[in-house]
């Protein structure tokens, strides 16, 4: 078992490794590993207007995936755990988590058949690519907060909440928001990790003006091997950083669900 | 202050169960058990009047008022859940205050308040802990004080003591007990526990299948049950198939016995019920004093099938020809034949079972 991990790992962590060299190494060519040393390709990826406005985009687009996901994904899966039941609850499983099942590349043709119509000329635009990575990430989100609310026995402490007095809306602000908080929270990095690094749709409904980074990206490899490695280093960094706190947060959620149980 | 349906009825969406013609009161002060096996439609009475569903038909009538159409937030009925349901990210005091918060009481006010019922229920010292902290016994105890800090209509509990350890059990039972009767207040209690129905409730109401088949006090139920059913769902039970022979004699599978037959006509069939601590061990051979009035007892001879040390008594199990009789005696003698005194025989409708035995 040791075996299998460390040969796992080192499968998983080498290109990353080889890529972090490159991205400081002065030249790459002709050889196994690079040689010298700069800081070179990060301030040209850095300077780089092309990136700069990839970057800015792609958090901007992160952020609002994220809101949306909130906005949408809350109260669907609140809809769906405490009024959905039998053939209700396999339909919307079934809507919700299809866009996982089938192909990027099939959700983006239809965006570019529905969107370069006449009456609905959206391709390209900032909230159409909003809107794709939406599709794509709240399958995560309602799957994860149905099972957690679930877990929570979410639907028991409203219960009582109520015949102790509580209104709908007191119910959601004191036991649903605080017991619910740590994995909407987990959720929502899920979903910026995802929203980071997509690229499959991206790439084929994004506008010029309004690319997200990993699109970008693609450019950099028709140009110097340490700029494609610098650019690429900093996508891993983001996306190391939203899972890395997806984790934890999640960890946090389960110690909380722990203590419900 | 007094909880009531009228002639309700619900049932499930897209199902057949549900509860069926159920009129019932709870007077102030009183403690109705409601038991039944599970399925029996028990919960559902809970959650009808706590608001959870709506009856199809009939009323849930609350201190005269038509609540039916309610929902749970504006019947002001105490609920303590099953698993108490105590909210996790709020300290004692401040689960035991919600109802007081979204009543607008202020924040030193409902602190005071919620302390004060925490007292009450012996939890003070722990006021500002969380529930995970808590023992399962404790969490009750809260979850007591939470549903009667505001003062409601109704106190409902929901198989309050299912959770608990055995020897908690006993203890909570006569905590409830103690609570309720300070408070004064109209209580429904839902379990499957015959003893702890029993033990504190001031009327016991026995559903099967969605309906009520008997309503009385435990000394009621227990004396005169109502049918075999009854019978065998409170307490230990024999109950064997019978035929009235004549006046004052039931012929059985395991042979006739002499009893009271008044109300019955020869030939009506019938069910044969005696209590096993009525049951009383004879000396083999020997004819002791009956204490059964004027009839003579009954005597059955037989091998021990099982025998059960319990302490206290020992349940015993004697093969007779044609069946089993149960009993339960204090004595440490070994028993081979028994008398049924004519006083200890009731006879309920014939039931369907063929074993003789019940449940």
């Amino acid at each position: 078992m040791p075996i299998v991990a460390i040969a796992y790992f080192l499968f998983l962590f080498a290109p990353v490794l080889l890529l972090a060299l490159g991205s400081f190494g002065e030249s790459w060519s002709n050889t196994l590993l690079p040689t010298g040393f700069t800081w070179r390709w990060y301030e040209e990826v850095a300077s780089d207007p092309s990136f700069r406005r990839a970057f800015v985009t792609s958090l901007q687009i992160v952020g609002l995936t994220c809101v949306l996901n909130v906005l949408v994904g809350l109260p669907l899966a609140y809809a769906i755990q405490v009024g959905a039941k039998g053939g209700v609850r396999l339909a919307t499983r079934l809507v919700t988590l299809l866009p996982v099942a089938v192909p990027d590349l099939v959700l983006a043709f239809g965006f570019i058949l529905v969107f370069s119509s006449d009456q609905l000329p959206w391709l390209g635009s900032f909230w159409l690519l909003a809107a794709g990575h939406l599709v794509l990430t709240l399958p995560y989100t309602v799957t994860a907060l149905v099972a957690d609310m679930e877990q929570l026995r979410l639907d028991e402490y409203e219960h009582a909440a109520a015949t102790l007095g509580a209104p709908f809306l007191a119910r959601i602000r004191d036991i649903v928001f605080p017991l619910l908080g740590p994995s909407l929270v987990s959720s929502m990095l899920t979903v910026a990790a995802l929203s980071i690094g997509e690229f499959q749709l991206s790439n084929l409904i994004a506008g010029f003006l309004s690319r997200p980074y990993p699109v970008v990206l693609l450019q950099a490899f028709y140009g110097a091997t340490g700029f494609a490695c610098a650019a690429t280093i900093v996508l891993l960094v983001l996306a190391a950083i939203a899972s890395l706190a997806s984790s934890l947060t999640s960890r946090l959620s389960n110690n909380k669900k722990a203590a419900a149980a | 202050m007094t909880l009531k349906y009228e002639n309700v009825s619900f049932t499930y969406p897209g199902a057949t169960t549900g509860i069926f013609d159920i009129s019932l009161e709870i007077d102030k002060g009183e403690l109705l058990a409601i038991i039944g096996a599970s399925g029996s439609g028990k919960s559902t009475i809970l959650k009808l009047l706590a608001g959870f569903v709506s009856p199809d038909h009939g009323r849930i009538v609350i201190d005269g008022k038509d609540v039916s159409a309610l929902s749970p937030e504006s019947r002001r009925l105490g609920v303590v859940f099953q698993n108490y349901a105590l909210f996790p990210h709020m300290r004692l005091w401040e689960n035991v205050a919600y109802p007081l918060k979204v009543r607008g009481v202020a924040r030193s006010e409902r602190h005071a308040r919620a302390v004060e019922m925490l007292d009450r229920v012996g939890m003070k010292s722990r006021a500002d802990d969380l529930p995970a902290a808590l023992s399962g016994g404790q969490q009750q105890r809260v979850a007591l004080a939470r549903a009667l800090v505001f003062e409601p209509q109704g106190l409902l509990l929901d198989e309050p003591l299912s959770a608990l350890d055995a020897s908690l059990r006993v203890e909570m039972r006569d905590e409830i007990l103690r609570v309720q009767r300070a408070s004064g207040i109209a209580t429904l209690l839902v379990t499957h526990d015959q003893e702890e129905a029993l033990s504190i409730a001031d009327k016991i109401a026995v559903m099967r299948d969605g309906r009520l088949i008997q309503i009385g006090t435990p000394r009621e139920l227990y004396e005169t049950p109502a049918n075999a059913y009854v019978a065998g769902f409170v307490g230990q039970s024999n109950l064997w198939q019978g035929k009235v022979r004549s006046d004052g004699m039931v012929d059985t599978e395991i042979g006739a016995f002499a009893c009271d037959t008044q109300g019955h006509s020869s030939g009506d069939a019938v069910t044969v019920f005696v209590r096993p601590e009525r049951v009383l061990p004879a000396a083999a051979g020997g004819e002791g004093q009956d204490a059964g009035g004027d009839r003579p007892a009954s005597h059955f001879s037989g091998a021990v099938d099982a025998d059960r040390y319990l302490g206290p008594i020992r349940r015993i199990d004697l093969k007779v020809p044609g069946g089993l009789i149960r009993l339960e005696t204090h004595l440490r003698d070994a028993v081979t034949s028994v008398r049924v005194p004519a006083d200890a025989i009731r006879l309920l409708p014939a039931h369907r079972s063929q074993t003789g035995v019940f449940p």
